[in-house]
């Protein structure tokens, strides 16, 4: 099976300028100016296979936004290699566009004024997307979440919520094969991500899309994605399965404990007592973060209850969150 | 990979400005106001042309209604860019905002999308003004009508209209490489105001740079000639068309290089 | 009022202005082309009328007064309109309401860095090319010194014009639409298109009871007529002065009580 999208060792450089400070610099920079080579993306590859959803994630500035303006077309790589869907996308922007969608987290690509069932039109013209396939995308739309209240509104009056919603729609409405989401959940309260989580996630089983999904929220990631690609400083970190993941750093566990008395206090004891795990401490519990290949957290806990009397325990898995977090710091070793 | 012909984009267009003044119409002051303050523009036009020949009643041999015909072939000549390229103005707005991204997503020309997306109605009253003045003032000076004056005064009226289009695609692109280009723009919008005098004026080198580098001269004064005094038509007022279609395709391809060059740099 | 937080506004001012090189560079450029483009029309409307002298005013005293009105307009257009208008349609306004100066004070002082940058690339570069193209032609006396109080009163009233103006944003969407009648309004009023000297009477007169003339026509009269006596530039200075009071008045009035629509709207 061929892949969907497939990069080979992309780069792309900027160039950005260095601006001087105060008065004087701005006047020295009116004649001369002092340029620098930025590297957003530095040698990354990867190959994903259609019908997949994969979490792009990566701190602000990581270069993940580049990657995707260039497997959208928008940007040519400085060197490197990509192909969606079979084609080079820079190089043929219009036929690259017919087969993705493109969701920008707080840019609405839809048309400002008009009722979102006129943008669907539209785009129905534009996409060139025949009645039976138009018709048979609305009826699905329409058994997935309550348009109806949508569709006769423009779009300037909807909430962030709504907008989104009806950005992601219009991003499925021709089909594509792929579609990329820029932090879609991004502002949006509890329930409207859970909504919009659900609503992305059926759309992938129901027409087998590919989507690549960028995000800062966990949740989306836990929800949605197998897979994850994870890029730092415009490099490559990690890219493999959340299961994968999750076992490489499987090995920890937080334990929390109570103890009697001051616990800021209580802390400095016991990090004395395990110095090979990290502590930390807040107003109600000490937390000791616990490699199991080390040393097994029952044991860690006798170590612990033989010097002070424990009031209450608390044992927790590591969270994605906290994984990817110390892969930011750490990389993967 | 789909056909998009001609058919296609004309259809999408005229969907897209039907909803657009659908929308507009939901704004009534907004649209009420507008109108107003256009008509005012062309009046001030007028009063500013009238004062000007009370004191001075002709310019280099151009009579007053000569003048006034040139006058009303630029305002019909100018409409077109006021009306179908407005959104030219809120271009760098776009570009300095990182919104213009989402314009480079669809499978369609993307100048094509970005310029569709305003239709500005309030250039019909300046079309308006425009023929009343063109018709009043060929009255006057005796033109005779035939139906092949008729043919050559759309012709060219239509081409020299892609004059001014061209210079502010060209202004408005700038925005892709500087970050302040609004001073470019607003720069050409007001020299349009000199395309109604007749371009002999000027000495030989400026003759020259309206001609050829910033061709104001042919949005009225060369394809006036072709109608004002059949007898004696240079050659440059026969080419006016092909200069319309050539700067108008110029400025495309800058646009759209520009538009290429940055659409990655902003985030 | 503690003049540093004014002062440290007009210093960030002039550092946001100087960002922009490019920008600069063709304002520089294009006014100089506009002037010329202004020195030629003149110079064939004159040679056309067959006399020296029109209206009381000689080609020379034209192109300066036309040239320095130009250069008097990019550098009092601070374009508060429009920045009022977006500020209240974006929400921005409830943001700069709550700064610790009065928003009429602050929108101005912001401004005001720009307004010492376009006076060294804009105006003086003008005034000194005028001066010796026209050879010698502005006389270099006591009325430079009306000149600039003169100057200092226009860009006053202009601003209190412009601030009542983008008041009236707040009742209504179509900035577009107020700022260009405005526009059109002050321009063609206060004799920046053409001088007031050349308008028929009964206009001239309905004219020298608004406030306009005194932004352009006051100044530019001052500076250009060499030969009058204290008593009637002062005159002029004080109907000035009387307009710079009552339009300032006016325009706090107005915001004042304009201010409520924010409140009872909710921004």
């Amino acid at each position: 099976m061929a892949s969907m999208i497939e990069i080979r060792n992309v780069t792309k450089e900027f160039k950005v300028l260095n601006r001087r400070e105060g008065l004087k610099g701005s006047l020295k920079d009116l004649f001369s100016r002092d340029y620098k080579t930025v590297r957003a993306v530095d040698n990354i590859s990867m190959s994903i296979e259609p019908g997949e959803i994969v979490g792009y994630l990566g701190p602000n500035g990581a270069g993940k936004s580049t990657t995707i303006k260039m497997m959208t077309g928008v940007l040519e790589p400085t060197t490197g290699e990509i192909l969606v869907d079979g084609n080079i996308p820079y190089a043929n922007r219009t036929k690259n566009a017919e087969n993705i969608g493109v969701v920008f987290g707080q840019r609405s690509q839809l048309w400002w004024a008009l009722p979102l069932i006129e943008s669907f039109r539209l785009l129905k013209d534009i996409y060139q997307i025949s009645d039976a396939d138009y018709d048979g995308m609305l009826k699905l739309y329409r058994s997935l979440v309550d348009i109806e209240p949508l569709l006769h509104k423009p779009v300037r009056q909807m909430s962030l919520g709504q907008r989104t919603l009806s950005d992601i729609l219009a991003a499925f409405l021709h089909d594509p094969k792929i579609v990329f989401l820029d932090e879609p959940t991004i502002g949006l309260d509890v329930s409207m991500k859970a909504k919009i989580r659900t609503l992305i996630h059926a759309l992938n089983k129901e027409k087998n899309t590919t989507v690549i999904l960028t995000t800062h929220d966990m949740g989306d990631v836990d929800a949605l994605c197998r897979r994850i690609v994870i890029i730092d400083k415009g490099k490559m970190l990690y890219d493999n399965d959340m299961e994968h993941l999750k076992g490489f750093f499987g090995n920890y566990r937080t334990l929390k404990v109570r103890a009697e008395g001051d616990l800021k206090a209580a802390a400095e004891k016991i990090s004395a007592e395990v110095p090979e795990f990290p502590v930390n401490a807040d107003e109600e519990w000490v937390s000791i973060l616990v490699d199991e290949s080390k040393s097994g957290v029952m044991d860690v806990l006798g170590r612990i209850q033989s010097r002070f009397s424990i009031k209450d325990m608390q044992l927790e898995e590591i969270s994605t969150e906290e994984v990817i977090k110390k892969i930011y710091e750490e990389g993967v070793s | 990979m789909k056909k998009r012909g001609l058919g296609f984009y004309l259809r999408i267009y005229f969907r897209i400005l039907a909803q657009d003044l659908k929308s507009k119409m939901s704004y009534r002051a907004d649209f009420i106001i507008s109108t107003i303050g256009m008509i005012f523009t062309n009046i001030s036009g007028f009063v500013s042309f009238w004062i000007l020949f009370r004191n001075f009643p002709s310019i280099n041999g151009w009579g007053y209604y000569e003048i006034l015909f040139l006058y009303g072939f630029s305002l019909v000549s100018l409409t077109p860019v006021q009306c179908l390229f407005d959104n030219n103005w809120s271009l760098r707005m776009y570009v300095y905002s990182g919104d213009f991204i989402k314009y480079c997503f669809r499978p369609i020309n993307l100048f094509f999308y970005y310029q569709s997306e305003v239709f500005d109605i309030k250039g019909l009253g300046q079309l308006a003004f425009g023929i009343g003045t063109i018709v009043y003032s060929w009255g006057r000076i005796g033109l005779e009508l035939t139906p092949l004056m008729l043919i050559k005064l759309i012709v060219f009226l239509i081409t020299a209209s892609l004059i001014m289009i061209a210079l502010q695609n060209m202004a408005a692109a700038l925005c892709f490489w500087m970050q302040n280009s609004f001073f470019v723009l607003d720069f050409v919008y007001r020299f349009r105001d000199y395309a109604k005098y007749p371009v002999t004026i000027f000495s030989p080198v400026f003759r020259f740079i309206f001609t050829f580098i910033m061709p104001i001269a042919f949005i009225a004064y060369y394809p006036s000639l072709v109608i004002l005094r059949p007898g004696e038509v240079p050659i440059l007022s026969w080419l006016s068309p092909l200069m319309g279609c050539l700067f108008f395709f110029l400025s495309y391809k800058i646009w759209m290089y520009g538009a290429m060059k940055y659409s990655g740099t902003g985030s | 009022m503690n003049l540093k937080k004014y002062l440290s506004l007009t210093r960030a001012g002039i550092i946001e202005s100087l960002q922009f090189r490019i920008a600069m560079l063709v304002m520089f450029a294009g006014n100089l082309l506009y002037l010329t483009v202004i020195y030629f029309l003149w110079r064939s409307i004159y040679a056309s009328s067959g006399s020296e002298v029109v209206n009381g005013m000689t080609f020379s005293d034209t192109l300066i007064y036309l040239v320095l009105a130009t250069a008097l307009f990019g550098f009092m257009e601070m374009y508060a309109v429009w920045e009022i208008g977006r500020a209240i349609q974006s929400g921005k306004i409830v943001l700069d309401l709550l700064k610790p100066m009065p928003y009429r004070r602050y929108l101005f002082w912001s401004y005001s860095g720009s307004f010492v940058v376009n006076f060294f690339t804009i105006f003086l570069p003008t005034f000194i090319v005028v001066a010796i193209v026209t050879h010698g032609a502005i006389h270099m006396g006591v009325n430079l010194l009306y000149f600039v109080l003169a100057v200092v009163m226009a860009v006053i009233i202009n601003y209190s014009i412009d601030f009542i103006v983008g008041t009236i944003c707040l009742y209504t969407e179509s900035i577009w639409g107020i700022n260009i009648m405005k526009q059109v309004i002050v321009l063609l009023l206060s004799g920046a298109t053409i001088p007031i000297a050349f308008f028929p009477e009964p206009l001239k007169t309905i004219v020298s009871y608004l406030p306009f003339q005194s932004i352009y026509n006051a100044p530019l009269t001052l500076l250009l007529d060499s030969g009058q006596d204290a008593v009637s530039a002062i005159k002029v200075l004080g109907v000035q002065l009387i307009w710079c009071i009552v339009m300032t008045v006016i325009s706090k009035l107005f915001w004042k009580a304009s201010l409520r629509q924010i409140t009872v709207n909710g921004g």
